[in-house]
């Protein structure tokens, strides 16, 4: 170590030192450093390299609102980008690495981009790569040429392309007081309103609760107040209405006081137990919310202020008290404020000698004179540093007499240090509050933008407020605690606070300008101060095209040191008050939030499967299974060697030639009850079923309000008031929706009740010619004959002990039935059947094979039933009642859907004897080349083992006009160009002769 | 009488999982004989209570929500004029089918429908608060009382059965791998698997 | 946002879906009259501001709710079952008669139903 470290004090523990790496090169720190601090201790000041103009870069921040250490995490395979060094805490055998150099981080040869600079200002790629292809070197094409380099030379980190392996979870917690922050102010809220015996969360993003009180010196209540905070946490803790989070910050604020907040509890440590996650999610629902989120300190804009050594005052405090860390030997502090002064001394008090204190002012409180005085070295007031020196890492400033507005002038006088510590005023950190409501209030005296009026129910507290001292946190953040908790106010005395009394107001100096080189206002992003001022010319003026123009606040520090700068110089600019310029809405994230965390849970084998009774049995007989939306249903049971087509010919061979069986169990099915229950059907199909008999089904369609089919489905009637309605797989929510709305919404007062029963049935649907005997085989308690069962009609009975419930209906043009059972007895009744039809040849079939039957049939399903046919499209007009009104029945016939030119349902055949593509196009001329008018496209295709040719079903224009014409597939996608024949759909069993025989 | 399968097949994994010392969650399947749902028509829900009453025995608070868990016998409110009643005997749904007339409402089977998972213990809360954004504070979730939710996708219905105990219904279909996101969560507290 | 279910108390909008603008009437199923259903199923006010919605608690309860909602700024006020305010609804005289041409077919239960 470079002797950085003060022999005590601090959260480290010097009893337990960390070993890690950075850039290949293994360093020593102890347990509770950051990455930053670490490095720090050892001597390193040099973290990266900005994002254009690969200058280097060292720390500026000590937190959340790091803009220049981003480093990259390596666990095993995985990279992790972009992670503040400030924010990382170091653990035995953490590798991490400096990112946007190449070779390496101390010589890098982006660093040239700075000679090219005038070329790459803001507005680069506007100017650049947008608009019209004017030449060979503008415009979109020359985007895409340029933008594997440019993507390689300015940036970030790179990710990796490794699945995510952590563990990611969502939690879900309601409370009565939600306190945003653990120093003094919201420590004192969340105090007052556990009191009151409230739920109370209290959150902070850092791992120890403390806020300022962990860096302040000051004394609280007699102890210094880094105890007391330890204390209160403690007890607080300890409260069973508390719920203390740390390591997590609150990141989003969204309607009904709902907040997003993120805990990392892997990050920090080198590995976790096999149940833990990595980060938590919490979605925290507050009935009042207590902001006591502080404030960040904003940096002075001054010529070579991106230099490693340059630090913000309030970090350089956080390094000193809370890591025992000297950001430098020889410090010279620049200000426009009294908080400065706090730093100077606390440096001084842990060893370092102060070179100078250069403010701006001319004239300082008393109490920051006394700072001075102990901190040492030349006092400049009036002064401001205009610019700094040094390769690499910061060794000297210049320093010259400034006016009120942040001119320079007069002699330079060039001092040696090491490092510089800035301080150029606070903002609170309102983004939470802008989240949730209107736009920010700026505030004359503390040069800050304070949080608007509350939209939601939020109170604020401590900095947050603009407040300047603990005193005045301790205050508020008790009377915030009270109010949110619903309490009376207070009178009772509050701890003692020792601190000096600093003037809180910063002189309104946010840049200094000199002739010269590059001047900084968002570091992450390399944009300087002439980079808003060409906004400014280019006519980029408004807030939010500054935004953009400049990219100034973006990023994963959305400007946090940046924001205020960069709109006072542009305020200055157009010569306007900074109020009057605006400023930008913040949106969540407060700050970078992990995708796993958002999608916890919902991934792998943690999605909500849906499966069947039977699933187990498919499976075990190796069944291929395919999504068909939540549901997982056989695709085709294979043999091996065999290809997709050859085994669904095979099994759609079996069930024309004998008898197949197949799972319907996905099915929707709902229980439609009650005395009205016929009379709502009549309503809501477009066909009649008031007039089916008990103990007989009916095929049904449905159509929207606005005439288009919804679905189809048959519906059985099982008593005089109740009904089993099924639905397509895919549709059965969507339909039970539209039930349920027109019964809660539309007919009120009709006596029906609707209930899911998809999954209280498991359906086996048995088809081919010898179904009927397999049944005989196996069904007990009722004849299946054809006067008994005739088509469409039910029966009840037994299977191997298990009560059944069997409807004939056909979907394929074979005689078939659909046999419902209980669905904890399906494959006890499923494998009876199996074994009835084994002298059958009995076969289980899958999706391909029922998609293959049905295309033969021509029975059209979801492919056909997209949302945009009718059902005189389909050739449906049958079904279509003209006795009672019904949902769509008014809007169907308007005059474009009742075009006869509208795509309708055609059957098409291959005429090159090769297969055809689904989603395909149908063209009336066979060219590949010239642009052709597609007259519709194909829904569904098989090999038809019945046919024995390629086959499949089409919405084409003008429907049965074009049967036997000639035409053309064209699926550019596919690359498949060929003839086919349009044909009826009614491939197979054209008159039903089979399925009613 | 044919058994009836369970829905979780392999994923049931009897004993003892996850890494604490102490099982902070116990997981089982109560497997009752019989779930019914009743709708009762605006009007006659006191009825309806009234069926229930004579085939459980349970008396049932007339608030949303309201519900009663008793000697293998559980009933609640899940939904306006709706409630869930549970017997860990089958016949129920025939016995109550006889107590609700057509104009008081309609009763629906749904023993194989529906399938309990029970979860217990000091950390149950905890664990149902990662599927489920509603408060599962005894005080904003009483003794007794059912909820209507949804994890993704997955429509639940769940009675609190005990101040650690809550009894979770969903859809068969969905009771695998509701099952076995509940067990992963749980791994954290360590849970065991009866 | 968060919806307060009168059955359920309050619960996260992603337990709801939304089923449309509560304002529109449904024409007299018998109706005819191209533009009465052409403004029933499309026409649509789009206010900035206080609106009256359909929202469905589809992962709860599954009623229907008649949701007041500002759409500036999401507040939700007054929060009914669609269910019970049309049933009231159809308890006064004239929106009874209305309620009545909307069902031609009566069958003979309803008239008992009704009361």
């Amino acid at each position: 170590m470079s002797g950085r470290r003060i022999p005590d004090g601090g959260r480290i523990d010097r009893n337990r030192p960390v070993r890690f790496s950075f850039d290949g090169r293994s360093y020593s720190g102890f347990a509770g450093d950051t990455l930053a601090s670490a490095l720090l201790a050892n001597g390193v000041t040099l973290f990266g390299r900005s994002f254009k103009y690969h200058r280097p870069r060292g720390v500026l921040a000590a937190g959340i609102d790091e803009p220049n250490a981003l480093v990259t995490v390596l666990r095993g395979t995985k990279r992790e980008a972009n992670i503040p060094a400030t924010q990382l805490e170091i653990y035995d055998g953490l590798v991490t690495e400096s990112q946007n150099r190449f070779p390496s981080l101390g010589f890098d040869l982006g660093a040239v981009n700075q000679l090219g600079a005038p070329l790459i200002s803001a507005g680069f790629y506007y100017k650049t790569f947008m608009g019209p292809v004017i030449g060979p070197l503008k415009g979109t094409r020359f985007w895409m040429f340029c933008e594997w380099f440019i993507r390689r030379a300015a940036g970030l980190g790179r990710a990796d392309h490794e699945p995510d392996t952590s563990r990611y979870e969502r939690m879900n917690a309601f409370c009565d007081v939600l306190v945003v922050g653990s120093g003094p102010a919201g420590m004192a809220a969340a105090r007052a309103a556990a009191g009151t015996g409230k739920r109370v969360i209290l959150t902070e993003l850092d791992p120890v609760p403390g806020g300022s009180a962990n860096l302040s010196g000051e004394t609280i209540g007699g102890k210094p107040a880094v105890d007391w905070a330890a204390d209160e946490a403690a007890e607080l803790a300890a409260l069973p209405n508390v719920r203390l989070l740390t390591r997590t910050h609150v990141w989003g604020y969204y309607d009904g006081n709902t907040l997003a907040a993120l805990e990392r509890l892997g990050d920090h440590v080198s590995s976790q137990h096999a149940g833990e996650a990595r980060h938590r999610h919490w979605v925290i629902r507050a009935g009042t919310v207590v902001l006591a989120t502080g404030a960040f300190e904003r940096p002075i804009v001054f010529q070579g202020n991106d230099r490693p050594g340059v630090m913000l005052a309030g970090a350089a405090r956080r390094y000193t008290a809370e890591f025992g860390v000297l950001p430098g030997r020889r410090v010279a502090v620049f200000t426009n404020n009294d908080s400065a002064y706090q730093a100077a001394a606390q440096l001084r008090a842990a060893g370092a000698e102060i070179a100078a204190i250069v403010d701006t002012r001319l004239s300082i409180s008393p109490a920051a004179r006394d700072l001075a005085q102990k901190a040492g070295g030349e006092l400049l007031l009036g002064h401001a540093v205009s610019a700094t020196g040094g390769r690499g890492a910061l060794s000297g400033i210049t320093v010259q007499q400034v006016d009120a507005s942040g001119g320079v002038s007069g002699e330079k006088t060039n001092i040696a240090v090491d490092c510089l510590v800035v301080s150029g005023g606070w903002s609170p950190a309102i983004h939470l509050a802008s989240q949730a409501g209107q736009k920010p209030k700026w505030d004359e005296d503390l040069q800050a933008f304070l949080p608007p009026e509350p939209a939601q129910k939020w109170l604020g507290a401590g900095a947050f407020l603009g407040a300047a001292t603990t005193a005045e946190a301790l205050r508020g953040g008790r009377a915030a605690g009270l109010k949110a908790a619903g309490a009376m106010a207070s009178r009772a005395a509050l701890e003692k606070v020792d601190a000096p009394e600093l003037d809180p107001h910063p002189a309104p100096v946010f840049e200094i300008r000199a002739d010269g080189g590059k001047a900084f206002v968002d570091h992450q992003l390399d944009v300087t101060a002439d980079d808003v001022r060409l906004a400014h010319r280019e006519g980029f003026m408004s807030v939010e095209h500054l935004k953009r123009y400049t990219t100034l606040g973006m990023a994963t520090d959305q400007g946090k040191t940046s924001n205020v700068p960069g709109l006072a110089i542009m305020a200055a600019a157009r010569g306007i008050s900074i109020p009057e310029a605006g400023t930008t809405r913040f949106r969540p994230p407060f700050a970078p939030v992990s995708l796993g965390s958002l999608a916890a849970e919902r991934f792998g084998e943690l999605k909500p499967d849906r499966l069947t009774p039977m699933h187990d049995w498919h499976i075990e007989r190796g069944a291929q299974m395919m999504p068909a939306g939540l549901w997982h249903r056989p695709q085709i049971y294979g043999f091996p060697g065999e290809t997709l087509e050859q085994t669904y010919v095979r099994e759609a061979a079996a069930v024309r030639e004998s008898v197949g069986i197949v799972d319907v169990s996905t099915l929707g099915k709902i229980a439609v009850q009650g005395p009205d229950a016929a009379e709502f059907l009549d309503r809501v199909y477009t066909n009649m079923f008031s007039t089916l008999a008990v103990g007989k089904a009916r095929y049904g369609l449905m159509l929207r309000e606005d005439g288009l089919i919804l679905d189809d489905g048959t519906t059985w009637r099982l008593g005089e008031t109740e009904f089993l309605m099924t639905t397509t797989t895919a549709a059965a929510g969507k339909v039970m929706q539209h039930l349920e709305c027109l019964l809660d919404v539309r007919w009120p007062d009709m006596r029906v009740s609707l209930t899911s029963v998809t999954d209280e049935w498991a359906g086996a649907a048995i088809a081919g010619p010898n179904a009927r005997k397999v049944l005989e085989r196996a069904v007990k308690g009722t004849a299946v004959d054809n006067d008994t069962l005739p088509f469409m009609g039910i029966v009840r009975g037994e299977i191997d002990g298990a009560p059944v419930m069997i409807c004939r209906l056909s979907f394929s043009g074979e005689l078939a039935y659909e046999v419902y059972c209980g669905a904890g007895h399906g494959t006890h009744v499923w494998e009876a059947l199996m074994a009835a039809g084994e002298p059958f040849g009995i076969l289980p079939y899958g999706m391909e094979a029922l998609g293959t039957l049905r295309i033969e049939k021509g029975h059209v399903t979801g492919a056909e039933i997209d949302g945009r046919v009718t059902a005189r499209d389909l050739y449906l007009d049958r079904m279509l009642s003209k006795k009672k009104p019904f949902v769509g029945s008014a809007m169907m016939d308007r005059e474009g859907l009742a075009d006869e030119n509208r795509i309708r349902l055609v059957g098409i055949v291959s005429l090159d004897r090769q297969p055809l593509g689904g989603g395909a196009h149908i063209v009336e001329k066979n060219s590949r080349d010239e642009p052709n008018d597609s007259i519709g496209h194909i829904t569904a295709v098989c090999y038809s083992p019945a046919l024995s040719k390629y086959i499949g079903l089409a919405l084409v224009k003008g429907g049965k006009a074009r049967h036997g014409q000639r035409a053309f597939t064209a699926d550019p996608l596919r690359g498949r160009y060929g003839p086919v024949e349009i044909v009826s759909h009614h491939f197979f069993d054209p008159d039903g002769s089979r399925m009613h025989g | 009488m044919v058994e009836r399968e369970s829905p979780l097949g392999a994923a049931y994994t009897p004993g003892r999982h996850g890494v604490a010392d102490k099982p902070g969650a116990q997981i089982s399947e109560p497997r009752p004989g019989s779930i019914v749902e009743i709708v009762a028509w605006p009007g006659s829900e006191k009825a309806a209570l009234a069926a229930i009453k004579g085939a459980t025995g349970l008396t049932l608070p007339d608030r949303p929500g309201g519900g009663a868990s008793k000697a293998g016998k559980s009933a609640f409110g899940f939904a306006p004029g709706r409630w869930l009643v549970i017997d860990q005997a089958e016949g129920l749904g025939p016995a109550l089918r006889a107590a609700v007339d057509s104009e008081t409402g309609t009763v629906t089977d749904l023993s194989h429908g529906r399938t309990a998972i029970r979860i217990e213990g000091v950390r149950a809360e905890w664990v149902l608060s990662k599927f489920f954004a509603i408060d599962f504070s005894v005080e904003a979730f009483p003794v007794g009382e059912g909820r209507s939710t949804a994890h993704h996708d997955i429509f639940t219905q769940i009675q609190r059965t005990g101040d650690d105990r809550f009894d979770v219904y969903v859809f068969r279909s969905f009771a695998r791998a509701f099952w076995t996101s509940l067990c992963h969560a749980s791994e954290e507290v360590g849970y065991e698997v009866s | 946002m968060r919806i307060p279910c009168p059955y359920c108390g309050p619960r996260d909008v992603g337990e709801f879906t939304y089923q449309g603008d509560a304002t529109v009437t449904r024409p007299d199923p018998a109706s005819t009259d191209q533009d009465g259903w052409n403004r029933y199923v499309y026409d649509r006010a789009n206010p900035a501001g206080k609106h009256s919605e359909v929202w469905q608690h589809s992962g709860g309860c599954r009623a229907h709710l008649i949701v007041e909602r500002d759409t500036l700024t999401h507040a939700v006020g007054a929060v009914r079952y669609a269910r019970g305010s049309a049933t009231k609804a159809a308890a006064r005289p004239a929106a009874k008669a209305a309620a009545k041409k909307t069902s031609p077919r009566k069958p003979a239960t309803r008239a008992k139903a009704g009361k």
